[in-house]
């Protein structure tokens, strides 16, 4: 099966000269279509800092990277914007929601960004409310949310605009075990349901299980056991 | 303006206090601008509205026409420059009169014309005085707040010499005194003149080219040609009044330029995280500086548009006697003016915007 994503060799330098600090040495790692990939290690091993640069947020000092095929350690960073924008879901470690948007609004901000007013926009949105549980809510500001909620708006978000990849930064953090499972559990569905990439950083161990593939991060090594 | 109009919503408070002040600054800013531009002709409408555009005075009067005097043979020079009827003497005296018979004392400038010339202005009530008369006159409208009226007698104090009124014209005034118009021969009797057989007057007012302007300034020595706008600067007091008000109209655009600047500027740092999120979800830098941008013109226009009914509204209860003169180009150019004036303010905030980093969202806690 084809790899949506492949990181080849992937450096990461903060800084120079004399405070330079080599935070990922020499990364790679492919995932396929379908695959659940879990991003573990101990804090500041540089969990967020890999996960940034997989999803174009930040230029790689070094490496080969592509997504569906295509190279994008070269763009420039408008080209950067328009990936995340097309290929890439974002759930991030609290769920960062827009305070003055509904519920509604935060899907429907997606197909605003993209410049599509694509009429479907509001009855995917409504799907996606319905598959997550939300549409109860729909007219409510993140305010008025429990934890859980806005991690599934989040999640719902990351999902609107179909992307290829869904990149998620530790979205259970703020969550209690059964709600984070919960969320997890969703996140691992919709990976095998429409076949995408999903990379989530972790720190709950209690997780694991749910994804396909576990990869350590420990001084900027990357290294993957093999399940069972 | 997806983003803009839902933020504003939500957050009206904050946007309607600012917009409060707004409304406040420019309601100030059109009100001060209407009172300088109204003192302005209370002060010198005579001039502003005089049919001429260049004026040659003698050399060295400092814009000022009560300080010039300018001979028969300066005219006779000048007008080798001119067109016939284009050059016409002006004579400028200010005064002290009283009603015939009665004691109160008003203060008035004698403008002595040539009555059939470009500068003979246009009579509301009564006729216009002749060439040949010498003791009648034709008055600002204005006296007759003093309760002057048509066929009165007036006496200069100055001179002990008294003026039939037979006509009144509008819009005349000089350093806030009503003018007060008679031919030469009135004016040979009012001033004292030491050489009889030579007219002896303040200025010439021309209506001619920038170029013949200039010829006349390089071939005649001993006088100056100065522009109408310089005269009106020279007029007493009227560099003054209007300095002082114009200056408060320019800190009133520069604290409305803060203001604006600080609230944006306090709002974008405060949404950092949030434009980070935005641009994390693909949102481009142009999208969220157009979201600033139409918020911004959003407040400044609402603003400008309650202030200028305030004003307008305010002006109808506004007692006569106060100058208070409100034009559409005024307003216009207050509104232009504004609307530049709060882009500038939105400036700092764009800056910031446009080097918000997508990588603020990701692996922050907060
Ligand atoms: N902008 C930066 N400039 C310099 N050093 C940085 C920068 N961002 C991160 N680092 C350093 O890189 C290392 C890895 O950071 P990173 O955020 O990727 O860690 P992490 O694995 O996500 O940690 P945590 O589990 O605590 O979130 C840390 O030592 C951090 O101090
Ligand atoms: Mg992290």
């Amino acid at each position: 099966m084809e790899d949506l994503l492949l990181l080849e060799q992937i450096s990461k330098v903060y800084g120079d000269g004399d405070t330079s600090v080599k935070v990922l040495d020499d990364v790679s790692l492919q995932v396929k279509a379908g695959e659940f990939v879990a991003v573990v290690g101990p804090s500041g091993s540089g969990k967020s800092t890999f996960l940034s640069i997989t999803g174009a947020l930040l230029s790689p000092t070094s490496g080969r990277m592509m997504i569906g095929g295509k190279e994008i350690h070269k763009l420039s960073p408008k080209k950067m914007n328009q990936l995340r924008l097309e290929k890439i879901g974002f759930i991030f470690q609290s769920s960062n929601l827009i305070p003055y948007l509904t519920v509604q609004d935060q899907l429907l901000l997606i197909p605003e960004l993209s410049g599509m007013h694509h009429t479907n926009a509001k009855k995917r949105a409504h799907n996606l409310l319905d598959r997550l549980g939300l549409m109860h809510r729909k007219n409510h500001y993140p305010e008025s949310l429990s934890g859980g909620e806005r991690q599934r708006v989040a999640i719902a978000r990351a999902w609107m605009n179909n992307p290829d990849i869904i990149l998620a930064d530790e979205p259970t953090a703020s969550l209690d075990s059964e709600r984070g499972r919960a969320v997890v559990q969703m996140l691992a569905d919709e990976v095998k349901l429409h076949q995408k990439a999903a990379i989530m950083v972790t720190h709950d161990k209690r997780m694991l299980d749910l994804c396909d593939r576990i990869v350590y991060i420990e001084d900027g090594i990357l290294s993957e056991k093999k399940k069972k | 303006m997806f983003l803009a109009l839902r933020e504003m919503k939500h957050a009206k408070l904050r946007y309607v206090l600012i917009g409060f002040i707004m409304v406040l600054l420019i309601w100030l800013v059109l009100f001060v601008s209407g009172l300088a531009n109204g003192l302005s002709s209370d002060n010198a409408s005579s001039i502003q509205n005089m049919n001429t555009n260049y004026l040659v005075l003698q050399q060295d009067s400092d814009n000022r026409l009560t300080r010039s005097t300018i001979s028969d043979n300066n005219l006779q020079d000048v007008r080798q420059y001119t067109e016939e009827g284009k050059a016409t003497p002006l004579g400028v005296q200010m005064t002290t009169i009283t009603k015939s018979g009665a004691t109160k004392k008003l203060d008035i400038t004698f403008f002595a014309i040539d009555v059939n010339s470009m500068l003979a202005p246009t009579i509301s009530e009564g006729k216009m005085i002749n060439q040949r008369t010498a003791h009648e006159i034709v008055a600002d409208r204005s006296i007759q707040l003093e309760g002057f009226k048509l066929g009165d007698e007036i006496e200069d104090l100055a001179s002990g010499e008294t003026f039939k009124i037979v006509g009144f014209t509008e819009g005349q005034s000089f350093s806030h005194t009503p003018v007060v118009y008679m031919n030469f021969n009135g004016w040979s009797t009012i001033s004292h003149q030491q050489t009889p057989n030579q007219e002896i007057f303040n200025t010439i007012a021309l209506n001619i080219s920038a170029n013949q302007a200039k010829q006349i300034e390089k071939n005649l020595p001993n006088v100056d040609v100065i522009s109408k706008d310089q005269a009106l600067q020279g007029i007493p007091g009227y560099k003054e009044e209007q300095g002082s008000l114009i200056m408060m109209i320019a800190f009133l655009f520069v604290i409305s330029a803060f203001v604006l600047a600080v609230f944006f500027y306090v709002m974008t740092i405060q949404k950092m995280n949030q434009f980070g999120v935005l641009k994390a979800i693909g949102a481009k830098s142009t999208y969220l500086a157009r979201t600033i941008i139409f918020q911004v013109l959003f407040i400044t226009i609402v603003s400008l548009l309650i202030s200028i009914s305030l004003t307008i509204g305010v002006s109808f209860i506004l007692p006569d006697s106060m100058p208070f003169n409100l034009s559409t180009s005024l307003v216009f150019g207050c509104s232009i003016l504004f609307l530049v004036v709060s882009m500038i303010g939105a400036l700092l905030s764009l800056y910031r915007v446009s080097k918000i980093d997508a990588i603020e969202a990701i692996g922050r806690a907060v």
